[in-house]
Formats: C-alpha cells, sequence, structure tokens
C-alpha cells in the first residue's frame, strides 16, 4: 500500500526526469558512433557521503574557531583542499574519454542485448573506475589505465522484436574520494536488431499448416517407378488406372526433401505471434539442413538454406507488420 | 573492512591512553572481533548485543566525564561510536561513515596536543584516513597499498596550496563563540592571583616555558626585565592575594609618557587559563585583543584564556610609574592584619624612629636584609602561622617571595603604601632565533612602595642576591648548587642543542600556534591594507583560493591532455592530417596495420606514409633518444600535405 506522499514524491521525481532527460537531449543531440566526451557534457554533483563531508568539515572549522586552534584549522583547511582538487579529478575522470559504439549481434526478445563498446584513454592519466550502464540497470566497469583502450560488453535487457532504439548510456565515476559523482549521458543513434523469441516446437500433425509444397517452381521431369516412402500424393493415379503401373511424378531441382514455404499470411494470430512461430519454422528448418523460403507482406526471401539465410529471415521477420496492422 | 579500520587507528590511536582506560579496551575488544570475523568467520554479534552494549557505553562515557561536549567526552564517544559501527559495517555507507569519525577524532588530538611534532600526525594521519577513503569507495578491486597512499598524497598535496591561503588569510575571529572547558588549563604550573610562602620558590625549578618575547629594537638590561603579572594588594597574616574587585574591570589609560627608553616587543604567551597577560613592566601600548589595564597597571583580559597569545607591546622599565591612586586604593594598600607578625611591628616601630623619611625608612630595611645574615635560598624552611616574624627573626632564609612580602610588611607598618607584585625577572637569550624564553623558574615577587606620588619598584632580592637578577636564576641556581640535577645544561653543546629545539618550538608557537588575529594584522599592514580587516581578509581569502583552484584546473588539464613522449605527439598530429581526408586509426590500430590500409585506400600517399611510419616506429620504440631522427620527422610532417583524392 503506497502512501500517497510516496506517490507523489514518485511523480514528482519522475516529472523532473523527464525533464532533465529533455533538457539535456536538447543541448547534447544525439550522438554518432564514435565521440570523444568533451568536458561541456559532464555533469557532477556531490554525493551524499560528499554533502557529510562538507558538513563534517563545516562543524570542524567550527570547533577551530572555537577554541582558537591552528592546528585544527590546518587539518580542516588540508581536508577541504583534498576535496576541492578531487572534484577536478573527478571530472578530469571522464573529458576526453573517447567511446565507439560497436554494434551489437542480434539476440531473440528476451535474451539481454550484448551492445559493444571501445574505451579509448589517450591521456596519460588513468581513468580508474568508471562504470558504463543504461541510466540504472547493472553496470559495468570500465577504467583505464594511462593511454590504453578497452572494449566491453553492456548487456541490455529485451522485451519484444523489433529494431531497438538504445536507451540513453550513462558513463559515470566517483573516484577518487567518493565525495563527488561525475557522469555523461550519450544519446546513441543506434538501433540494433531483437530477433523474435522463436515459439514452442509445434506437434508434426500441425507442423505444415504454414508451409505449402510449391511445385510452381519446380520443373516436371517425367514419371518414374514407384519406391516404397514416395508420398502418395506423387504417384500418378491416372497412369495406373490405364496401366495397372505404379509410377510417380519426378520433379527437376528438388532433392529428396522438396523446399517449404512458409508464408506470413498462412500462420494465425497478431504480428507478434506470427513472427514468433514463423521463427521456429525456420531454424527448425535451417536446422535440418533444409531449404526454405518465406513469404511475408511485401517481400520474399529465399528459397535458400543455411545460417546466412536465417539471420536474414530473422531479420525480416524482427520487423515485419501485417499490413492491416498500425506501424508502431 | 580493513581499511576503515586501518582509519580508525589513525584518528584514535592518539586518544587511546588519554580517555578512560575501558574506552580503549572496548574499542581494541571490538576490533579484535571485527577481524576474527573477517578472517576466521566468527559471527558478529547480533542486534540484541550490539544495541544494549552502545547504550551502555554511551551512559558510561556521560557519567565519567558529566558531559558529552568536552574535548575528551567528546573523543571517547567518537571513539566507542567508530568502535560499535566496525560491527557493523557491511555497506559501503557504513565504512564512509568511520572513515569520517576517524578524522573527526583526528581532529580532536589537535585540541589535546599540539607540539612540534603532531605536525607529523596530522600529515601522516591525513594521509593514511585519505588513503583508507581512497580504498573504501572503490567499487573495483582494491588499489595495492603504495597506490592508495599515492593517490591520497598526490590529492592532499593538489590541496595544499588551497589549505595554505586558506591558512594565512581566513579571518581570525578572538575569542570562543561557546563556553568550552578546557582540559589544559587545569593542573598547569604558572603563577597564581594568590601566593603563600614557597609557592615561587616551588617553581623555582620548573623548565616549563611560561612566554617567549622577541624584542623589536634595543633590548633592556638583564637586570631591568620584570615582567609584570598579577598584583597582589591583599595581606592575610601569611600569604598575599589580588583584590577582590568587579569580574569586568574597568580599564585605565596607560600613564602618559614618563620618560627613559620605549621598548617595543612581541610576546607569545603560553597558555595559562588565567585572565592576566604579562607586559615588561609598565604597559603603554598593547595590541592583545579584550585586554585592558587595570588601575595596578596590571594588562586583564575578558575571559581567561585556554590557547597560545601573542601579542605586541610596548612599556617602560623605569621602575617609577607616577599613576593616579584613589585615597581608597591607598589605604587598601596599607592594611594589614591585626594580630599578626608582632615582632615585625615592633621592628618597624624601631626602624620608623631612626629613618629620616620614606625612602631612608626602606633603605635601612633592605640594609638590614643585605647585612642581616639572610640566606636566598630556594628551598627555604616552612613557615607558621605568623611568617612575617618566623622568616625575619628565625629561618632567616627565603626566596624572593619572603623578601618582597617581608619589605611590603614592614613599608605598611610603617604607614607606606605598598604591594607584591608577582611576575616573571630576567629570561635566557636565545641566540638562534634572537629571542628570550622566560621560564616558570624565572618566576618573581617583588614590591612596589607608594613614594612621592609614585608606585617605585623595591625588589628585596636585589639586596640579598643580587647575582639573581643580574645574571638570572639559572646562573644563580648553577652555583649554588641547588639545581644539581640542572648540571647537564651547563655543558656547552648540550645547552646549544636545548636552544635550537626551542628555537623551533618558538617559530613553531610564533607562525603556527599563535598565527592569529594578531599576526594577520601584521601580514595585512606588510601588505599595505589598512585595519578594520575581517571584511578585506575575507575577499583575499576567496581571491587567494579562486586563483588556487583555477591554476589547479589548468596544471591538472594540461598534464592529462599532453602526451608526455615528443613522437608521440607528432605522430598523433601525423594520424590528424591523414584522418582529415582519410580516417583515423582505429582503437589499437598498429601503425603498420594503419599505414598499410592508407597506402591501400591512396597509393599516391603510400610511399610517403610508408617511410614516415617506418621512421616513426624506430624514433619511439627503437631505443635511445635521435633528436637528429625528431627534427627529420617533423620536417617532413610539415611538408606532409595530403589532400583529398
Amino acid at each position: 500500500m503506497r502512501s500517497p506522499w510516496r506517490s507523489l514524491h514518485d511523480r514528482w521525481r519522475d516529472c523532473w526526469r523527464k525533464r532533465v532527460q529533455d533538457w539535456v537531449l536538447r543541448r547534447q543531440g544525439s550522438d554518432p558512433p564514435q565521440l570523444t566526451l568533451a568536458s561541456g557534457r559532464i555533469y557532477i554533483l556531490p554525493t551524499v557521503p560528499g554533502l557529510l563531508y562538507a558538513a563534517m568539515l563545516a562543524t570542524m572549522l567550527a570547533g577551530a574557531m572555537n577554541y582558537n586552534n591552528n592546528l585544527g584549522f590546518a587539518l580542516t583547511f588540508l581536508l577541504a583542499g583534498a576535496g576541492v582538487a578531487s572534484i577536478y579529478h573527478t571530472h578530469r575522470i571522464l573529458v576526453g574519454l573517447r567511446i565507439h559504439y560497436r554494434g551489437a549481434e542480434p539476440v531473440f526478445a528476451g535474451d539481454p542485448l550484448q551492445v559493444r563498446f571501445s574505451l579509448v584513454n589517450d591521456s596519460a592519466e588513468a581513468r580508474e573506475e568508471i562504470y558504463l550502464d543504461w541510466t540504472g540497470s547493472a553496470a559495468v566497469p570500465g577504467g583505464l589505465p594511462a593511454r590504453q583502450s578497452r572494449s566491453l560488453c553492456l548487456p541490455l535487457a529485451t522485451s519484444r522484436r523489433g529494431s531497438l532504439p538504445l536507451p540513453r548510456l550513462r558513463l559515470s565515476t566517483r573516484a577518487p574520494l567518493g565525495l563527488m559523482r561525475a557522469w555523461a549521458w550519450v544519446h546513441l543513434d543506434a538501433r540494433p536488431l531483437v530477433y523474435p523469441r522463436p515459439g514452442s516446437r509445434v506437434p508434426a500433425g500441425q507442423a505444415t499448416d504454414a508451409s505449402l509444397r510449391d511445385r510452381g517452381d519446380e520443373e516436371f521431369a517425367g514419371l518414374r517407378a514407384y519406391q516404397p516412402g514416395d508420398s502418395p500424393r506423387r504417384v500418378a493415379w491416372r497412369h495406373y488406372a490405364r496401366s495397372d503401373e505404379l509410377l510417380v511424378q519426378d520433379y527437376r531441382g528438388g532433392s529428396t526433401e522438396d523446399c517449404r514455404w512458409l508464408d506470413w499470411e498462412r500462420v494465425a494470430g497478431d504480428a507478434d505471434t506470427r513472427a514468433s512461430r514463423l521463427a521456429r519454422l525456420v531454424i527448425d528448418a535451417c536446422e535440418a539442413d533444409a531449404a526454405w523460403g518465406l513469404r511475408l507482406p511485401g517481400t520474399r526471401l529465399g528459397p535458400a538454406r543455411g545460417r546466412d539465410h536465417l539471420h536474414r529471415c530473422l531479420a525480416a521477420l524482427a520487423t515485419v507488420e501485417s499490413p492491416g496492422d498500425p506501424q508502431r | 573492512m580493513a581499511w576503515a579500520a586501518a582509519a580508525l587507528i589513525f584518528g584514535g590511536a592518539p586518544h587511546l591512553f588519554a580517555v578512560v582506560s575501558w574506552v580503549p579496551l572496548l574499542v581494541l575488544g571490538v576490533a579484535g572481533w571485527r577481524i576474527a570475523a573477517a578472517a576466521w568467520g566468527w559471527r558478529l554479534p547480533s542486534l540484541w548485543l550490539r544495541v544494549p552494549i552502545t547504550v551502555i557505553a554511551f551512559l558510561a562515557v556521560v557519567m565519567t566525564y558529566h558531559s558529552i561536549s568536552g574535548v575528551e567526552a567528546g573523543s571517547a564517544l567518537l571513539l566507542v561510536m567508530g568502535g560499535m559501527k566496525l560491527l557493523e559495517t557491511r555497506t559501503e555507507r557504513d565504512r564512509i561513515l568511520v572513515v569520517f569519525i576517524s578524522l573527526f577524532l583526528l581532529f580532536a588530538v589537535f585540541l589535546r596536543e599540539q607540539a612540534i611534532w603532531s605536525v607529523a600526525w596530522l600529515a601522516g594521519g591525513c594521509l593514511g584516513i585519505a588513503a583508507a577513503l581512497v580504498q573504501t569507495v572503490r567499487q573495483g578491486p582494491l588499489l595495492p597499498l603504495p597506490g592508495a597512499a599515492l593517490v591520497a598524497g598526490r590529492l592532499l598535496l593538489q590541496g595544499l596550496p588551497l589549505a595554505a591561503v586558506l591558512f594565512v588569510l581566513f579571518p581570525r575571529i578572538p575569542g570562543p563563540f561557546w563556553a568550552m572547558p578546557d582540559p589544559q588549563a587545569t593542573g598547569r604550573t604558572g603563577l597564581a592571583e594568590e601566593i603563600q610562602p614557597g609557592d615561587i620558590s616551588a617553581l623555582g625549578l620548573s623548565d616549563e616555558v611560561a612566554f617567549r618575547v622577541r624584542f623589536e629594537g634595543a633590548v633592556p638590561a638583564t637586570g631591568a626585565l620584570y615582567w609584570r603579572g598579577p598584583v597582589l594588594e591583599r595581606f592575610d597574616g601569611r600569604g598575599w592575594s589580588a583584590l577582590p574587585g568587579p569580574r569586568r574591570v574597568q580599564g585605565v589609560a596607560p600613564p602618559a609618557a614618563v620618560g627613559g627608553p620605549e621598548y617595543g616587543y612581541q610576546l607569545v604567551l603560553e597558555p595559562q587559563g588565567k585572565r592576566w597577560l604579562l607586559a615588561l613592566e609598565t604597559p603603554l601600548q598593547w595590541s592583545a585583543p579584550r585586554a585592558v589595564l587595570s588601575p595596578a597597571m596590571q594588562l586583564l583580559s575578558a575571559e581567561p584564556f585556554g590557547e597560545r597569545l601573542s601579542y605586541h607591546g610596548r612599556s617602560v622599565t623605569s621602575g617609577s610609574v607616577a599613576t593616579p591612586a584613589t585615597p581608597q586604593l591607598l589605604a587598601a594598600n596599607l592594611r594589614l592584619p591585626p594580630g599578626r607578625n608582632p615582632r615585625t611591628l615592633a621592628l618597624a616601630q624601631q626602624l620608623r624612629s631612626v629613618a629620616s623619611d620614606d625612602r631612608d625608612y626602606l633603605r635601612r630595611a633592605l640594609d638590614r636584609f643585605r647585612d642581616g645574615e639572610y640566606y636566598y635560598s630556594l628551598t627555604p624552611p616552612r613557615l607558621g602561622l605568623q611568617a612575617v616574624d618566623d622568616f625575619l627573626f628565625e629561618s632567616r632564609s627565603g626566596f624572593c617571595e619572603h623578601y618582597a612580602s617581608a619589605l611590603a610588611v614592614l613599608a605598611r607598618a610603617a604607614g607606606i603604601p605598598a604591594r607584591v607584585v608577582a611576575g616573571y625577572q630576567g629570561g635566557e637569550r636565545n641566540p638562534f632565533g634572537d629571542y628570550w624564553i622566560v621560564r616558570q623558574a624565572n618566576a618573581h615577587a617583588w614590591v612596589e612602595a607608594w613614594i612621592d606620588g609614585a608606585w617605585q619598584r623595591i625588589d628585596p632580592t636585589a639586596a640579598v642576591a643580587p647575582e639573581r637578577i643580574e645574571n638570572g636564576i639559572q646562573d644563580t641556581m648553577v652555583r649554588s648548587g641547588v639545581a644539581s640535577g640542572r648540571l647537564w645544561r651547563s655543558n656547552r653543546l648540550v645547552n646549544r642543542m636545548v636552544l635550537s629545539w626551542d628555537a623551533a618550538n618558538a617559530a613553531w608557537d610564533r607562525w603556527v600556534l599563535a598565527f592569529g588575529p594578531e599576526t594577520q594584522d601584521d601580514l595585512l599592514l606588510a601588505l599595505g591594507f589598512e585595519v578594520p580587516r575581517t571584511m578585506q581578509l575575507a575577499v583575499l581569502a576567496g581571491l587567494g583560493s579562486s586563483a588556487c583552484l583555477l591554476l589547479l584546473g589548468f596544471a591538472l588539464r594540461r598534464r592529462g591532455r599532453r602526451p608526455r613522449d615528443r613522437m608521440a605527439r607528432l605522430y598523433e598530429r601525423f594520424c590528424r592530417r591523414l584522418a582529415a581526408c582519410l580516417r583515423p586509426p582505429a582503437p589499437g590500430e598498429t601503425a603498420q596495420h594503419y599505414a598499410a590500409a592508407v597506402a591501400a585506400a591512396r597509393p599516391d600517399l603510400a610511399a610517403e606514409v610508408q617511410a614516415m611510419t617506418e621512421l616513426y616506429l624506430r624514433l619511439r620504440y627503437g631505443g635511445g633518444i635521435d633528436p637528429e631522427g625528431e627534427r627529420e620527422f617533423s620536417r617532413r610532417l610539415r611538408g606532409f600535405r595530403p589532400g583529398r583524392a
């Protein structure tokens, strides 16, 4: 049970967050995949321990003034000096840092997207204790010794298929004393793909609901003797009626297993369900090393076989929409 | 975790011996428990144990010290809090809190102890605790010990200029804002507002420094160095004390110029927890804050002061000052308790009858001391109720307070207003710092008598033991063998070492501990400002610290931006030119790979780029320094203008 005060507080905070985000986006614009953090986009504020530290110094100052204690003054000012110097260091850790967005391998919806970055430190000073996160997600360390670079993967949770606009990336640090926290926001203009999550394997009887064997694409090559295992649909019944000879129709181009066409229109459900079921089918087809084709509203892929074709199909399935559905 | 405990040790160690003994036991026990928990997986005490222990410890501190605000009680409380916090440090915030408590404890060290070596503790403690903070707030793996110390040391060094500016310029406001129980004032040896026979001789062996003086210009002769302290005008038959007066003394104007040389000096007075300040005999000017001149020519501050005080003074030492004296004051200076010291009163009658005038009377009294088998002794026998009688007629052996008391009683008995002045006489010149050290052993008492409308200084000790006044107390003691334990100081080398150590301490006192409104005023005047000052100081402090901040920022930026290696810089410039028409090197791409990629994309540039890359690699990684090669590279770089393809 949330108190009204609590919910008011949350609403107020969310409203503020939104306003700050909009303001930051307005003033920074969106970022290219390679960028250097300029000092104008580093934000820095005291942390709670930092405020406590300031209050402690104020108390010490009052004590030193009251007791006219010069060593007390010396200690207070020395600590204040170190605190102030630490502000510069906290800021310096981020200024001039180069970030390269290196893309992300597509994943199935629900799996975390591994977004890859490289960080480059050109300066002669180490940049310790940098953390990267998507504002609130689990942070990944990205500290760098002097003049070094490193690459890292920042997981991003996904929930549904599509091309996912990257949320705002945050690089932050509190080093060296934890009194200040500096951070930079990066708005990358990238939309890595999230494949539809493959549906569960369908029972054998319904497996063909989406597929049809299309002979239109194959050339009739003549009749041959029936062998056990040939599909009864291919038996030339008319010829059998005439000659009592069991022959089957033979098509060229088709191997023992003929090409399956997976068709958007023949799958039931909304767009996401259809994409999910088709994803399952193309994966199964790929695993069975079969050739398949995919027919989607507006496009046809294949027929072909192999992993490249699979990824092309999954990518298409990630973004496809039913013609009737509103675009999202 | 270990770091937070280490921080607590840095801040708390000096207190462990100073607070009531169960507190260190508790803290050490708790720390031991904590270490055992970290090392061998002991269970930490549950909340049901921690809360009662904390509450009991808190109450025990309050009951021991009857307060929670004093330095002792405060540090005991902080120790307890820090120790108990150790037991429940789970989150980072807990650990940070322990570190902050340690800083407070470090601060409290200096309320207790301000000797010269405490700077070392200040620096070391700051470094240790800052390193602990660096480690505590790290989210990644901890730094190695030297690494953490390096980070902390750099921060402190970079903060040092700002700290120095603030230390010098931060306006010092005299006086405490709230009452402070001063632990330093209690049990301190020194002069008091009341002197019983034997009090000053008890100080005679104390090497403790009372104050240090630096003369500005001429220096009076040793025999004229009478440092005036409390003026004692009430005699109870045995001892002397100050007249009870209003708490807030109405100050009088200093006497008009009395002729004779004036001496300017700066005096750094050790904390004594008393209201009176010391000054050379008759003060004409003084710069001590909130101090007034009492009618008895005594400098009094508004409050007892528990810290070191530095002030300027200007005085004359003519030995006689004509000041207006009210009849009441003179009457008070004639009063003798009835029925006490009858033999002394009889002696006074006898002397009076033969003396021609007041001066002659006093001269005869002093002659009696000089010729009448009286001895000057640091270890006089104890005197009874009729103290002056006992001294004058029985023991005939005494220290300066015995002679001063006897002479003042004799004068009063003869109708001459007289009083005893306590203070210090002489001092030891320190050639290393060109200043005078006045120790408790220099404590002295003499007499002022009202003759011909002026208070005349009469020192009976000078009659009995003139070398005490002329050569100083130290010399007298060594010769008389009283201070045999002190003979080692007569060794020249040892004495030089003692004096140079004192010079260091004096400089420390003067420039660091006694740095206050006074010293700041001097500094401001030297910079060409005029008093009133607080605003100007604040403005100066603001300007100074902004300058420090700007410089620090500038220095750090330059350092971070510039690669140190010249070749690396030149190569960066080379890459920038290529980047303008092609692409920058990818992170982690080697120079050779980049050159090959450029050559493939721009065959027209291939030869030059390959040649320059080879040159660069040879110069940067070939080992050795080749200035000729560097010049060659930068010459080629100037000519290298890759246009767009």
